[in-house]
């Protein structure tokens, strides 16, 4: 090598990378290091920036942590290293526009609509999969990172139909907003546009494949969060699409959530479909009550109609999505409704009449016989409200025959100690657990949204699940250790071979179903799970605030009926048959007109003509849950409200004002008038029930295990079989999704093909 | 004098012309006028059609007086304008000068062949009704029966 | 003036047109459709299972990728699968899954995005000619027209006897060797329209004609000879001075 050839300074360098000549002169391999000139500035010291306003207290921040400080459009940021540019963006409150990317799928980059621009890099980077780096300064509203919009933008229309008039979307379309806030105002497109199959992926989702964009998060959300990998891309290039390649149903109960997470109109509701826009609909905030998760929910209405419900944000209980019952079923808030109260005519036959009568009737029932007399069943739907003026009306009556439909153990410690009927370590605390031990449950249908929970643990926390019960698609692997009961009694004496992971574990969790309580042995499983739990909690070492022992129930209204004092099942009023019997939405059919003496009077109070309304002899129309503003408690103990989203069909009332009339009637009046009062009053006999959105620690577990002990009951041999084992049994569980057509045809899809049920589209 | 005299003519005729001073007080009460005239003809329900052009200005000079029994209903007092069928009708209203007695006219298929009384005001009336699909489906107890 | 005006317009919206009819490998041939319909020879209950001798390649296969990644093994395993039936029935590819333990539709992905992967029956002998521009300068088309008169068949068919299928195909990479085509694995350069001929009549009779150009040069030397390294390489002491 020549020796002639004067050695460049260091200055000289610094002064070389400075300059743009070098960069564009260099080839691509050796620009990989975009930060050398921050570098150089740092050593640099004195040298003129044009980024950094404070580059001493820039340097000792990051001394001090390892942040990344980043700018955006010159103003500076600190996140963590791995954070993606468009995250870096969100943090000072730059909407970066994209398609793809969801926060709660994986990246995939491949719609390339939120490329900015990065100082000194050559080409806009995709800001959804772009990790930052430090000193970076990011544009995003440059001219560079406009055209790119542009251009994706045009490009994505270039084979979306514009057919937005009659698109169900059109209105809370993505593409739309994006269109008009990022896209040209015209296209130099000429050519002739793709056009796509629809596919039918059943009664629920319906698919007009054309206006699709290819963004694949309803793949991603498939496979990731409902665990069902039915969706794929198909072909290549211009080619591609989604679809199951296959005739298929998608078939997951979660199936409705890829309606919201589809940018455009692809994928919309079949239900829903031309019934209105959302612009149109009046939004209001409230609580399902189809299973016991309590998810949170919008009800989308219009004139006195609900027109859809949507999930709505709640990081503790459903993160963003619903399940496919919570979503569609509220076509069955429409039909077989009860408008107006119902008496029995001398010939045996229900008649309408009116409300004075009805209630006169009732009161009058009431007062001619004795308190012990009278009993009431509280259904799985039935609010706190309700629940609380029912109990206090009997209690005046001398009455406590107070039930729920569903069975709990009531031998050893049974509903006395809270924390023996919840869901202790509640829904978001799974994602902390490391061993989850499920007990004749089907926690996929009883509970999607906790089962999602658990499968999403399970696919980023790797989470171990073990199950004990009949073996079950969760939608994620478990160890199957068995149902019969006799596997229970090895866990809880320490001699089954699973015993030495559950002593391993550091954060365990024992879920056990409320129908695997209901047995006859009922005392006897919750006797054993117990102990398995609480082995557990002493092998592990966690600390005290962790709870081991969970309870998963199946219905809205539990929770608050046991908090409330209610007794589990309905054994007492079977041995003590009552000539009174007040239904409050009772309609699981667990007591008969067989259980009762012929002469004995049956009340059903609700808004379903099911099996509660068709044995009774007087009926008290009530409102459902979207129309009224009533508590319930979900299985965690969280206890939430809904409101009033329309009012109540016909001369249906709310259930706590009706009660409160008949009281004033049969001459024993409670002492509230409004809904306020009413929850004062729940707030007296129990003050977790107005603490909305709020978890009441209960933790006696060592106690409740003491009592269990006493408890002298043997396990019965049969297996441990959850009532709800495939898909089918999901759809139609309560008087609502029983009521709902949409429901029926899902039930009809699963078992007969999606074909079954298809509909020739209008459109 | 002599005009005296013709309206006593005139009042002699017209009680004459109705069959006595009852008939002409029928008359009076029922149609609230009292004409005579010459009968053009009588319809298939007994409806009698007069005309004279001399004595009444046009527009008044052709009137009916109603059959007092119609289809089993008695159409005494309570007389109704659809009463008059199709055909006079169009002599009737001056449509034509041709009476039907000498015109018979042409069968036609929309012409009705017994008359129908309007029901307005009746139970049988037409009420409107909304066709919009219903919000809510109630519940229908079961027949007693059936349990 | 106007007239000028509107006969540009109309070549212009005939030359954007024309784009349209542009028909790749993938729509013409190995594509099709990327849905799946049942029909009497392509349907899930279609016979297929892998030949105890393929179970042990796949295995071997699987072997190469590390525990937990036997989706990495799709491709080959489906080649295999392709190999032994000729074509991928959906009933391979659902076979493909059982073996790697993935779901279906990750394997219906990889195949409809390969055209490699054929969908659709094929013959015995899977003729795909390049008519790419190399190969039609130098008359891929008499080659494609020899081919279609002595089959019988038109692009994108197979003979009655299921023997051959062909398909016109985009660069296959030897345009040193233009025009040709490949049947099955081999590559036929260096065509006429008569080598076309003698090929197709080999095959019919059953003998496979040795793969590569016609017309006697070795494999991609230039067609006029060597006009580089013709002498053979000098020793290590070439062009040193001698005194070292």
């Amino acid at each position: 090598m020549s020796t002639k050839v004067k050695q460049p300074s260091l200055f000289h360098w610094w002064l070389k990378l400075r300059s743009p000549l070098f960069w564009s002169r260099r080839p691509n391999s050796e620009r990989v290091m975009l930060r050398l000139p921050t570098v150089g500035r740092a050593l640099a010291g004195a040298a003129k920036s044009s980024l950094a306003p404070s580059n001493t207290v820039r340097t000792s921040v990051q001394a001090a942590s390892n942040m990344v400080e980043v700018f955006v459009d010159g103003k500076p940021v600190e996140v963590e290293p791995g954070t993606t540019v468009l995250q870096a963006c969100e943090k000072v409150g730059v909407q970066i526009p994209r398609f793809c990317y969801h926060e709660r799928l994986s990246v995939a980059g491949n719609c390339r609509m939120c490329l900015v621009e990065i100082e000194k890099a050559p080409k806009p980077v995709a800001a959804c999969a772009m990790p930052v780096m430090k000193g970076w300064n990011i544009l995003t509203n440059s001219e560079k990172t406009r055209k790119a919009r542009e251009g994706v933008m045009e490009f994505l229309l270039a084979n979306h139909p514009l057919d937005c008039p009659i698109c169900d979307q059109g209105g809370e379309c993505d593409l739309q907003d994006q269109s008009m806030q990022f896209g040209s105002d015209r296209s130099r497109f000429t050519e002739r546009k793709r056009a796509v199959e629809d596919k039918n992926i059943g009664p629920l989702i319906k698919t007009i494949m054309t206006r699709c964009i290819q963004c694949t998060r309803c793949v991603r959300f498939a496979s990731e969060i409902a665990g069902v990998e039915d969706l794929g891309t198909t072909g290549r290039g211009n080619n591609l699409q989604i679809g199951t390649y296959v005739e298929k149903m998608f078939m997951s109960e979660l199936s409705g959530n890829v309606i919201d997470v589809c940018p455009v109109g692809a994928l919309t509701s079949k239900p829903y479909a031309f019934t209105a826009r959302p612009w149109e609909t009046r939004k209001t905030e409230s609580i399902d009550v189809m299973d016991a998760v309590g998810s949170n929910i919008i009800v989308s209405t219009r004139g006195g109609e609900v027109m859809r419900v949507m999930p709505r944000l709640n990081e503790d209980v459903n993160e963003e999505w619903i399940s496919d019952k919570t979503r569609f079923s509220y076509d069955g808030l429409k039909r077989q409704r009860l408008t107006q109260p119902m008496v029995k005519d001398g010939s045996g036959q229900l008649t309408a009449t009116t409300w004075e009568d009805a209630l006169t009737r009732v009161a009058g029932a009431l007062q001619s016989v004795q308190g012990s007399e009278v009993a009431a069943i509280a259904g799985g739907l039935a609010d706190a409200e309700a629940l609380v003026s029912l109990k206090d009306l009997l209690n005046r009556l001398d009455s406590e025959n107070l039930c729920t439909e569903e069975v709990f153990p009531m031998e050893g410690a049974g509903t006395d100690l809270r924390s023996n009927y919840l869901l202790n370590s509640r829904i978001a605390g799974i994602e902390d657990c490391d061993l989850l031990l499920l007990i004749g449950t089907n926690p996929r249908y009883e509970a999607p949204m906790f089962n999602a929970r658990v499968r999403k643990s399970w696919l980023h926390n790797e989470l171990q699940v073990a199950m004990v019960g009949q073996s079950v698609d969760l939608s994620y692997t478990y160890d199957h250790l068995g149902e019969e009961t006799s596997v229970l009694k090895e866990l809880a004496d320490g001699t089954h071979p699973f015993c030495q992971v559950l002593s391993a574990a550091k954060r365990p969790v024992v879920v056990v179903g409320s129908s695997a309580l209901q047995r006859e042995d009922g005392a006897a499983i919750l006797g054993a799970v117990s102990t398995i739990a609480q082995n557990a909690r002493t092998s592990s070492g966690v600390e005290e605030g962790w709870k081991v022992l969970n309870v998963l129930h199946r219905v809205a209204s539990q929770v608050a009926a046991l908090d409330l004092g209610y007794k589990a099942g309905v054994d007492a009023i079977r041995k003590n048959p009552p000539k009174v019997l007040f239904l409050l939405g009772a309609d699981a059919g667990c007591i008969t007109r067989a259980d009762l003496p012929k002469d004995s009077l049956i009340i059903y109070q609700g808004h379903h003509g099911d099996v509660g309304a068709t044995m009774a002899d007087i009926i008290l129309p009530g409102a459902a849950y979207t129309e009224k503003n009533a508590t319930y408690v979900n299985t965690e103990g969280r206890s939430q409200h809904t409101r009033v989203a329309v009012t109540a069909p016909g001369m249906a009332r709310e259930d706590w004002k009706i009660i409160r009339a008949v009281s004033d009637l049969a001459g024993v009046a409670l002492p509230y008038d409004t809904v306020d009062e009413v929850r004062a009053r729940l707030e007296e006999v129990s003050p977790n029930l107005v603490r909305y959105d709020d978890i009441q620690e209960a933790n006696y577990f060592k106690q409740a295990n003491e009592l269990a002990q006493a408890v002298n009951q043997d396990l019965i041999a049969s297996p441990l079989v959850p009532p709800q084992l495939t898909v089918k049994d999901f759809y139609m569980t309560d008087s609502i999704s029983r009521a709902s057509q949409t429901m029926a045809k899902c039930v009809k899809a699963v078992t007969e093909g999606a074909a079954a049920v298809d509909e020739p589209s209008i459109c | 004098m002599a005009e005296y005299l013709n309206v006593v003519r005139r009042a002699l005729g017209q009680i004459g012309g109705h069959g006595g001073l009852k008939g002409l007080l029928v008359q009076f009460f029922r149609a609230n006028d009292v004409k005579t005239g010459a009968l053009i003809g009588v319809d298939k329900y007994g409806n009698k059609y007069f005309e004279d052009n001399k004595h009444y200005f046009f527009g008044r000079h052709r009137w009916v007086l109603y059959t007092t029994e119609m289809n089993g209903k008695n159409t005494m007092w309570e007389v109704d304008g659809s009463m008059v069928p199709a055909e006079w009708h169009r002599w009737l209203h001056c449509m034509t000068d041709d009476p039907p007695t000498t015109h018979p006219p042409e069968p036609k298929k929309f012409l009705a062949e017994v008359h129908q009384f309007n029901v307005s005001g009746s139970a049988q009336q037409y009420v409107p009704y909304s066709t919009t699909r219903k919000k809510v489906h109630e519940w229908v107890p079961p027949k007693a029966e059936a349990q | 003036m106007f007239l000028c005006a509107a006969v540009r317009s109309a070549v212009s919206h005939t030359a954007r047109q024309v784009r349209g009819l542009h028909r790749s490998a993938a729509r013409a041939g190995a594509g099709g459709i990327f849905v799946h319909r049942d029909t009497p020879d392509n349907n899930p209950d279609t016979p297929f299972d892998f030949t105890e001798e393929n179970k042990k390649r796949i295995e071997s296969i699987i072997s190469m990728y590390p525990e937990g990644h036997k989706q990495a093994a799709t491709i080959p395993v489906l080649d295999l699968a392709q190999r032994q039936h000729g074509w991928l029935p959906i009933s391979a590819m659902n076979k493909v899954a059982e073996v790697l333990e993935v779901p279906p539709m990750r394997v219906y992905e990889v195949v409809t995005f390969y055209t490699m992967f054929l969908r659709q029956p094929v013959g015995k002998y899977f003729i795909q000619i390049c008519t790419t521009t190399p190969c039609m300068l130098c008359n891929s088309d008499s080659i494609l027209e020899a081919l279609q008169n002595k089959l019988g068949i038109k692009v994108g068919e197979t003979t009655p006897d299921k023997m051959f299928t062909l398909i016109e195909v985009e660069c296959l990479g030897a345009c040193v060797n233009a025009p040709m085509v490949q049947i099955n694995d081999d590559y036929y350069e260096d065509l006429t329209p008569k080598d076309m001929d003698d090929i197709i009549d080999d095959l019919k009779a059953g003998r496979v004609p040795p793969p590569g150009p016609r017309g006697g040069r070795f494999s991609c030397e230039p067609a006029g000879g060597l006009t580089s390294l013709t002498e053979p390489p000098k020793g290590p002491g070439f062009g040193v001075r001698a005194d070292l």
